[in-house]
């Protein structure tokens, strides 16, 4: 399969499928997704090399008839196993009379929207090429610093598409090409180790072949030398962007898909229209940025993806929705059908039965830069420069959640003094929105998806 | 299927791979989701396909196809050869091993249940999920969401290698859970769940505990209880710690430490600790592939997906580190026996070192025993799952917890999180209960590498534990 004949390639069958499974029941409306993705992933650990070279596809039918439904997926786009999905997904259907009495249609033919960026050179990375550069990333990351103790990296480049049809007369596809690498480096001076992780994901370039590996280092080794916080108290919390992207996924990233607020697990299902954050914040999910890993010129269930505003200087805009959900809540679709049902995606996305995720996330920056923000704390906070641990382990419901926060500096009269050993950080999501005290300028593209400056928030509790 | 999977070890070796590993996974999944009272999904899924590892010059390279045609195969095996020819001349740590006689597995290595998913219909499994949810309903006004669901993963796994292994089992998983979501009088959303499962029939689900009412019952009754509950204290206290949640720890926060790969780059702590003491006399850890389903309940896992049998792997034998989970090539390099560790979560991915069934061994303590031990604390119960980094701090969630005084149960709390580093929390386990339960299902799984979700089965007795970072709300 070529990237150039791909999404023909994927239609074709999609079109044979629709018309064999027409057969099996006239009366039936059908709806087809077919996924198609080469990988190529190299891992370099301590000089253990482990490689992968491969091709995943699979497709997923959907079938219809008097408000009942049935979802049936195999692996392979040939014919043959879309007609096994076809039989097992009727067969579902007709052995049970369940009824959805929600479900109204799938999703109309509606003109796409734009694929994201490409550049052939993805389609060009080879295996040598992704060893090279995982070598490269592992060795400059062991330079840096006599401390760093371990180091692993992992370069992978992935492309491909899918398609959807369905017997509204839908016939989309969409495709893209993204390679992305990330280097983990453990420093340890005497009985301390300090872990870090740099990556780079990016679909209109190349990912950077040096640099990453440094970074991963450098955040390892500041690290080390950690005091105890040596107490339990409330205190501002200073995120940076990459681990305000895990705090806007983990907490509004749920909060906003419509299945939960139609559900009644969303606990701002209510808040349509009224404030739910301070004044400074604005989120919009963009389907169609350019750059974003998750855009395509459709969603999964063929829908063209939009841009959508979630917040609006602090007050609460829309619901991200998939048709199924739209219809119920009597709103339009807002092209966030997914196949995959949590922020990382998933390794057999056409096994997965539609869901809704945000797309692209992205928070409108201020004015102030990190420095700016750090010279503006009159007492003691926290500055948090990773990923919290267990903060995707977070409660839609009742958005209260605990993290340990590993990489982690104490600010105090307007400085960063040192690094701390790992506090957990409790509070509210929701509520954290509304005690949001500042909002950075540094916005960067992180690997969740989500595009954000550096963010401010007051009251959570610590355990240092 | 076998021939082809031997033909392509043949071709592996023919092109110049000192060893070829072939398997052949075809299982099917089956989830029905029920949100209150519409179904949500009724999902079947068939997963099918062949994944190929060649060794080359202390290398691998691994690729994968859902295809079985011939030329599709050939493909998947020169792909494989390649990447372990292009991954040798960046290896500066092979990872070897020696040819050992071949395995043949036997009938009996598959688990027998009496009443298998695939002999049951669609409406039988469906009414399993009605009943949960419908006694789950009972619980009150205050409930605003319930979701029932049920899960099965079951076929054949196939293997062979170029010691001439041939491994054929099948493997079998079935999962029926009940969550209830109510609304405290202050607008607040808090949750109650229950679940049954594990390599099991469908015959579990008529036995006292398992039974769709009891799973539906201790979901609702749990979401009501929550309703008066008050946010776990933020801060350091004494803790007992339920089955479900023991097995949580052991699992994420040492079982991951202990796996071969991390331990030979150096990445764990406990690489070259082998004979330290890293806990107390009442810390046992054990993995075991096969552990005794019909008593402790688990995951029934023969071999692993390199063709290795089970093992029952004492990891920490009474604080003391004596093993790790293995993969062939890092046994073989850290000078131990293959563990029956090394796991795929599907085709599409290389087996890496992974659990199985990981728990703490029971104590001689009764309940009332353990809670006197505790005192005044937090008893925390069932589990969200966790998270462990390569330092050895873990974060676990516990959905609902007591707060305990003077050794008697005194109110409710909510969801409660557990921190700290695991070899702090070892050296500071000061009993265990005599009941020791295994807890495995289809829906949730363990996460490595990228590959998820992994059944695993965990569990354990009932932990006291001296001291353990509580996150909450600081006063």
């Amino acid at each position: 399969m070529e990237y150039e004949n791909l999404k023909n390639a994927l239609l074709s069958n999609v079109d044979m499928g629709l018309k064999y499974a027409s057969t099996v029941d006239r009366n039936a409306e059908f709806e087809l997704y077919l996924f198609y993705q080469q990988r190529t992933l190299v891992n370099i650990t301590q000089g253990v090399v482990d490689a992968a070279d491969g091709i995943v596809e699979g497709n997923a039918v959907r079938v219809a008839k008097q408000n009942r439904l049935s979802f049936a997926s195999s692996s392979g786009i040939s014919i043959e196993r879309i007609k096994r999905s076809v039989n097992e997904a009727v067969a579902s259907l007709r052995s049970v009379s369940i009824k959805d009495t929600r479900f109204k249609r799938f999703c109309e033919p509606k003109k796409p929207g734009k694929e994201g960026a490409f550049t052939d050179k993805i389609l060009n990375l080879g295996k040598e090429e992704l060893i090279e550069i995982a070598n490269g990333m592992v060795k400059e990351a062991q330079d840096f610093d006599k401390r760093i103790h371990t180091v692993g990296s992992e370069c992978a480049a992935e492309w491909g598409g899918f398609a959807v049809g369905n017997t509204l007369g839908l016939q989309q596809a969409s495709r893209s090409a993204i390679n992305r690498c990330e280097v983990y480096c453990i420093a340890v001076a005497g009985e301390e180790r300090r872990t870090a992780w740099e990556a780079d994901v990016t679909r209109e370039r190349l990912i950077k072949t040096s640099g990453v590996g440094v970074e991963a280092a450098r955040k390892a080794v500041n690290l080390l030398g950690a005091q105890k916080l040596n107490k339990t108290t409330v205190l501002p919390t200073i995120w940076s962007p990459v681990a305000a992207a895990a705090y806007v996924v983990a907490g509004l990233g749920q909060a906003a898909s419509g299945e939960h607020v139609v559900e009644g697990r969303s606990p701002i299902a209510d808040k349509l229209g009224k404030e739910v954050g301070n004044p400074k914040l604005t989120i919009t999910d963009n389907g169609q940025s350019p750059s974003g890993v998750n855009t395509d010129a459709i969603d999964a269930e063929g829908h063209p993806q939009q841009k959508t505003t979630l917040i609006a200087k602090g007050e609460l805009s829309q619901f991200v929705f998939d048709t199924y959900y739209a219809h119920i809540y009597g709103s339009e679709s807002t092209g966030n059908c997914a196949r995959h049902s949590r922020p990382f995606g998933s390794t057999l996305p056409y096994e997965t039965s539609p869901s809704i995720l945000p797309k692209n996330m992205e928070v409108e920056p201020g004015r102030k830069s990190l420095d700016d923000l750090i010279a503006s704390i009159d007492g003691q906070a926290i500055l948090i420069v990773d990923t919290p641990i267990g903060i995707f382990h977070s409660n839609v419901a009742t958005g209260e959640f605990s993290a340990v926060a590993q990489s982690v500096f104490l600010v105090e009269k307007g400085e960063k003094k040192f690094p701390l050993q790992p506090v957990s950080v409790s509070g509210n999501f929701y509520a954290g929105l509304r005690q949001l005290l500042a909002v950075g300028d540094d916005l960067e593209k992180t690997i969740f998806a989500v595009e954000t400056p550096t963010l401010i928030f007051d009251g959570f509790s610590i355990v240092g | 299927m076998l021939g082809k999977l031997q033909k392509c070890v043949e071709l592996g070796e023919k092109l110049g791979a000192g060893f070829v590993e072939a398997r052949f996974d075809d299982l099917t999944l089956r989830t029905l989701y029920r949100v209150n009272g519409t179904w949500k999904d009724i999902i079947l899924r068939s997963r099918a396909g062949v994944g190929v590892v060649c060794y080359y010059g202390g290398a691998s390279g691994y690729s994968f196809t859902s295809s079985d045609d011939h030329e599709e195969l050939e493909q998947t095996v020169n792909k494989a050869f390649k990447m372990a020819k292009a991954s040798a001349r960046a290896v500066s740590l092979k990872l070897d091993f020696d040819r050992k006689p071949s395995v043949k597995s036997q009938r009996a290595d598959t688990f027998q249940v009496k009443i298998h998913p695939q002999a049951e219909n669609l409406g039988y499994k469906t009414e399993l999920v009605n009943r949960t949810v419908e006694k789950a309903q009972e619980s009150g006004k205050n409930i605003t969401n319930i979701m029932g669901l049920y899960g099965e993963l079951h076929g054949r796994k196939l293997f062979t290698n170029s010691e001439g292994s041939v491994v054929d089992w099948n493997f079998e998983i079935v999962d029926l859970q009940c969550r209830v979501t109510s609304k405290t009088a202050s607008g607040d959303l808090v949750n109650g769940a229950g679940r049954a499962g594990g390599t099991v029939g469908l015959e579990h689900f008529n036995t006292e505990g398992s039974t769709p009412e009891d799973i539906g019952n201790e979901a609702g009754a749990h979401a009501k209880e929550q309703l008066k509950a008050r946010p776990c204290p933020a801060g350091v206290f004494r803790a007992l710690i339920e089955n479900r949640l023991a097995g949580v720890l052991a699992h994420e926060s040492f079982g991951h430490l202990s796996e071969g790969d991390f331990v030979v780059v150096g990445g764990s702590p406990l690489a070259g600790k082998i004979g330290a003491r890293l806990g107390t006399e009442h810390a046992t850890i054990i993995d075991y592939g096969t552990p005794n389903i019909s008593e402790l309940g688990g995951l029934w896992l023969p071999y692993d997906d390199q063709g290795v049998k089970a093992n029952e792997t004492t990891i920490l034998d009474a604080g003391i580190l004596k093993h790790y989970l293995h993969s062939r090539g890092t046994a073989h390099h850290l000078h131990q026996e293959p563990t029956g560790n090394c796991r795929a979560v599907h085709f599409g991915f290389v087996p890496i070192p992974r659990m199985t069934n990981t728990y703490f061994a029971p104590g001689d303590l009764t309940k009332e025993e353990a809670l006197e031990l505790l005192n005044t604390g937090v008893y925390a119960i069932q589990t969200l799952g966790g998270q462990v980094e390569g330092d050895g701090s873990f974060l676990f969630k516990a959905i609902r917890g007591y707060w305990v005084q003077n050794g008697k149960i005194k109110e409710p709390l909510r969801e409660v999180s557990l921190s700290g580093n695991i070899l702090d929390l070892l050296s500071k386990v000061e009993g265990a209960t005599r009941d020791l339960s295994i807890h495995a299902g289809y829906f949730g799984g363990c996460g490595k590498s990228g590959q998820a979700p992994l059944p695993c089965g965990l569990g354990g007795p009932e932990l006291v534990i001296g001291e353990v970072r509580f996150g909450g709300k600081a006063s």
